[in-house]
């Protein structure tokens, strides 16, 4: 394994990204975290650090880089309202990924790195001619960040970092059925996110070996398309007039994160570590879209969302069995922000349940493979009819969703 | 090394093949206290699959007892047979369709021709319908049948007094009534399960006549004639469904074209001499002339009719400036308040009759009135489509105003169903009407 193919590994990587914490929130950076449950910000394992605490990467004394790979399986079924035939995803397969390198003097008090993940994104490509195709048919939301990051040692038992997070690639792709009196046109929504910036911080205190803490803060960043290729088929020649735009802007909000972690180290071979993250997913409130020309006699378009904040609780371990070998099992659970009646299609959230499970292996002194799994089961989630009419928002499907997701990783670390 | 990882890389496959999640076991069908082993159908018009002011193959195919009976195969429901008319004969008795839009952009609204007429019948005006030669028919719908018509004999006859020619297709060369055919598939097919939507056309043929020459079948008359339909049907304490008579007022038919805006363009005609003194005069059922107001209803057709042909005065169809200074509009294109008031009334009462008989026997009862009057209001959404009462944009009523299209038939089908699951604990599959189409477009 040389640099050449680890960085061509990397470019097969860059297609996709998949919804895999609540929301369209993807957190699967750093394979190691990812087998302990999602935990990190409590702890200072590695580089992926930067992504859960910037402030913890001070204390990784290696200097290094991981790149990490996630295949997502996700795995949905949709049952209709009053229907009884089951809908199911055309399958896709997603890959987030992570690229994570650190540097510093060897007896410098700080570190600098460069992270590169895909901290949101979603995939999903509904059944042909399924009940919510005027909702949504396809979806592919693709966000990566970079994140250059400094990281600095108060004391041996205190530092703090932060990161500049550069949202470098964003790309939106959203298709729909029009609803025609007699047939169905489609449109579909192309675009490409602004570069904008957001920032990370953190601080992270060991006060003794045995135990570590953490908090740490990402901020807000507005996914803004502007310019975004509009795109109508199918429309039949009557209609042709009402559906003339050609350009779209939209903006999704990409929420801040406020997370604390513990660790503990009852032994140099085992390590716990326990996360609470909050999403103020309270910013998404609709989605909403303008078009150069009108759409059915409107050039705007709104969709209520009404997001409420939400919290993640993560509980991971790992255990040292052998110099080379290293096991790692967690859970997490995590609230969904998508409130009862408000379940969209492309987001068909519901309270999550997840376990992790890890190892990995120290094939010499510098280099090392993780692999990791989770199995991330989505609460079956019914909304009704007469919930969408309560809460008016008929323009999307009443049904019951139901979704398992597993994503087997493979990480990858040179450290010098 | 690498095998060391051999069991954990089989163990993520297992995983993945099987997370496929199963919600299919959640929602089984299943058909309660019901048996829909062998379902026939009753009605009229709407139950032959009536659309477009004609009964043609592809309205057939989406009747709403063709729909359920397809539902109905989820939870042990056998097959249904239709007088279907064959792939030649598919126009039917020819039907509505758009074939353009004027310059205003309204749609040009023509006829495709009939293609299973087969020449006229023995009273030298009805034209007669390509035969269904099956055996087997279970939908027993008949175009313009009312409750009031069931017991007369050659209804279905060819014969110089006239008769219907719906039923004389279904019928062959029988002089029996129609409550004698019932009878007779009753005894044939043996029925598990039956639907029954007569009623309608006791009140509508009064309203779309505009309350000329068509009368309101009496309540006395329409209660004994609808206990014996309903006699027959539930021989052996057959189950099933009755439907309301929903308020002919609540469809297109009648709410198109609204007094106030027809009275807004005539004042603002210039080429009617002091318009705005002008407004929209109408001969009543009663044979008064009096100015229309918001209470009265112009039927579909007065629009192609008001403002034109000034025959009887200089003044256009429909325009006066009083009573006595007026050429009011004939009093077929107008359901006037008191019309409505009857019509409404005797639709009411005869609810009230279907309503008892539902509950006395122990059926499942799917109230069309009041299911209409809310769409009539709001709407409904269906699968984040939204459909309404509207003329050709609202997706539910073909171009006759008055009968469903696909799509507006399938969601009666849904309607229906959910009354029959409450009723008989059974689980039967609603349809995606979104599959279904409203008005065909050119």
């Amino acid at each position: 394994m040389n640099l050449k193919t680890l960085l061509l590994a990397s470019g097969a990587l860059l297609s996709g990204t998949a919804a895999v914490a609540g929301g369209y929130q993807v957190s699967l950076a750093g394979i190691k975290n990812n087998g302990m449950g999602g935990v990190g910000v409590g702890l200072s394992l590695d580089q992926a650090a930067m992504f859960y605490n910037p402030g913890a990467l001070a204390m990784v004394r290696e200097r290094g880089v991981q790149l990490g790979g996630n295949l997502t399986f996700a795995r949905n079924s949709f049952v209709a309202e009053g229907g009884n035939t089951q809908r199911e995803l055309r399958n896709t397969v997603v890959t987030p990924f992570s690229l994570f390198a650190s540097y510093g003097p060897t007896e410098a008090k700080f570190r600098a790195g460069i992270a590169v993940y895909t901290p949101f994104g979603s995939k999903l490509q509904y059944a042909e001619g399924w009940e919510g195709r005027t909702s949504l048919t396809d979806i592919d939301l693709k966000s990566v960040f970079v994140q250059p990051t400094f990281s600095y040692a108060l004391t041996d038992q205190l530092s703090v970092g932060a990161g500049l997070v550069v949202l470098a690639y964003g790309a939106v792709n959203l298709q729909r059925d029009i609803p025609l009196p007699d047939s169905y046109g489609h449109i579909e929504l192309d675009g490409k996110a602004k570069t904008k910036l957001g920032y990370n911080a953190g601080i992270f205190f060991k006060p003794s070996p045995m135990l570590s803490l953490g908090i740490s803060y990402r901020s807000k960043i507005d996914a803004q398309v502007e310019d975004g290729d509009v795109k109508f088929t199918n429309i039949s020649p009557t209609f042709a007039s009402r559906f003339q735009a050609t350009k779209f802007g939209a903006t999704l909000p990409l929420p801040a994160t406020t997370s604390i972690g513990l660790g503990i180290m009852p032994s140099d071979k085992l390590t716990l570590a326990f996360d609470i993250n909050y999403v103020n997913w309270s910013a998404y409130r609709n989605l909403e879209f303008r078009f150069d020309q009108q759409i059915n006699g409107s050039t705007f378009s709104t969709s209520k969302r009404y997001y409420q904040d939400a919290f993640t609780f993560r509980v991971g371990g790992q255990y040292k069995i052998t110099d080379a070998f290293t096991a790692r099992v967690g859970g997490a659970y995590d609230n969904s922000p998508v409130k009862n009646g408000y379940v969209t299609p492309e987001t068909p959230d519901a309270d999550r349940i997840s376990g992790t499970a890890g190892i990995s292996y120290a094939v010499t002194e510098h280099f090392g493979i993780d692999l990791s799994t989770q199995f991330v089961t989505l609460k079956k989630r019914t909304q009704t009819a007469l919930d969408l009419q309560n809460n008016q928002t008929t323009d999307r499907v009443a049904g019951t969703y139901k979704t398992n997701i597993v994503i087997p990783g493979l990480g990858l670390n040179y450290t010098f | 090394m690498f095998r060391k990882f051999v069991p954990f890389v089989a163990l993520l496959g297992l995983g993945i093949t099987a997370c496929q999640p199963d919600l299919e076991s959640d929602f089984k069908s299943s058909a309660g206290s019901a048996d829909f082993t062998r379902y026939i159908a009753v009605g009229n018009s709407l139950t032959a699959g009536f659309s477009d002011n004609g009964l043609y193959l592809e309205g057939q195919l989406n009747s709403y007892p063709n729909l359920l009976a397809t539902q109905f195969k989820a939870a042990g429901g056998g097959e249904f047979e239709q007088p279907l008319f064959n792939s030649a004969q598919s126009n039917g008795s020819g039907y509505l369709r758009i074939t353009g839009f004027d310059a205003t952009g309204n749609p040009i609204i023509g006829n495709v021709a009939a293609n299973a007429a087969v020449g006229i019948g023995a009273d030298s005006k009805t034209p007669l319908l390509a035969k269904y030669t099956g055996t087997g028919n279970q939908n027993l719908g008949v175009p313009g049948i009312r409750i009031a018509d069931i017991t007369t004999a050659g209804y279905g006859l060819n014969n110089p007094v006239g008769f219907n020619p719906y039923f004389e297709r279904m019928l062959g060369t029988s002089p029996a009534s129609y409550l004698q055919y019932v009878q007779e598939r009753v005894n044939t097919i043996k029925p598990t399960f039956f639907t029954n939507w007569l009623g309608n056309n006791d009140v509508l043929g009064f309203a779309t006549a505009g309350g000329v020459g068509a009368t309101l079948t009496p309540v006395a008359e329409f209660t004994t004639k609808y206990n014996q339909m309903l006699d027959v049907l539930t021989t052996g304490g057959t189950k099933g469904l009755v439907a309301t008579i929903p308020n002919v007022t609540n469809v297109p038919l009648f709410t198109t074209v609204p007094v106030a805006a027809v009275i807004a363009s005539i004042k603002a005609n210039p080429q009617i001499p002091n318009a705005s003194a002008a407004s929209l005069y109408i001969r009543t059922g009663t044979n008064t002339i009096r100015e229309a107001t918001a209470n009265d209803l112009l039927l579909l057709p007065a629009r192609a009719v008001i403002g034109t042909g000034a025959t009887q005065t200089t003044l256009p169809i429909g325009v006066g400036y009083s009573a006595t200074m007026a050429n009011p509009l004939p009093s077929q294109f107008v359901l006037d308040a008191a019309e409505i008031t009857s019509v409404t009334n005797r639709t009411n009462e005869l609810n009230a009759v279907i309503t008892a008989e539902a509950q006395k026997r122990n059926l499942a009862l799917f109230d069309a009135n009041a299911y209409f009057t809310t769409v009539a209001r709001n709407g409904v959404i269906t699968n984040g489509i939204t459909n309404t009462a509207s003329f050709v944009t609202g997706n539910l009523f073909s171009l006759d105003g008055v009968h469903p299209t696909p799509r507006g038939y399938a969601i009666v089908a849904n309607e229906m169903i959910k009354a029959i699951n409450a009723t008989y604990g059974s689980s039967v599959p609603q349809l995606n009407p979104g599959a279904y189409r409203g008005v065909r477009f050119p």
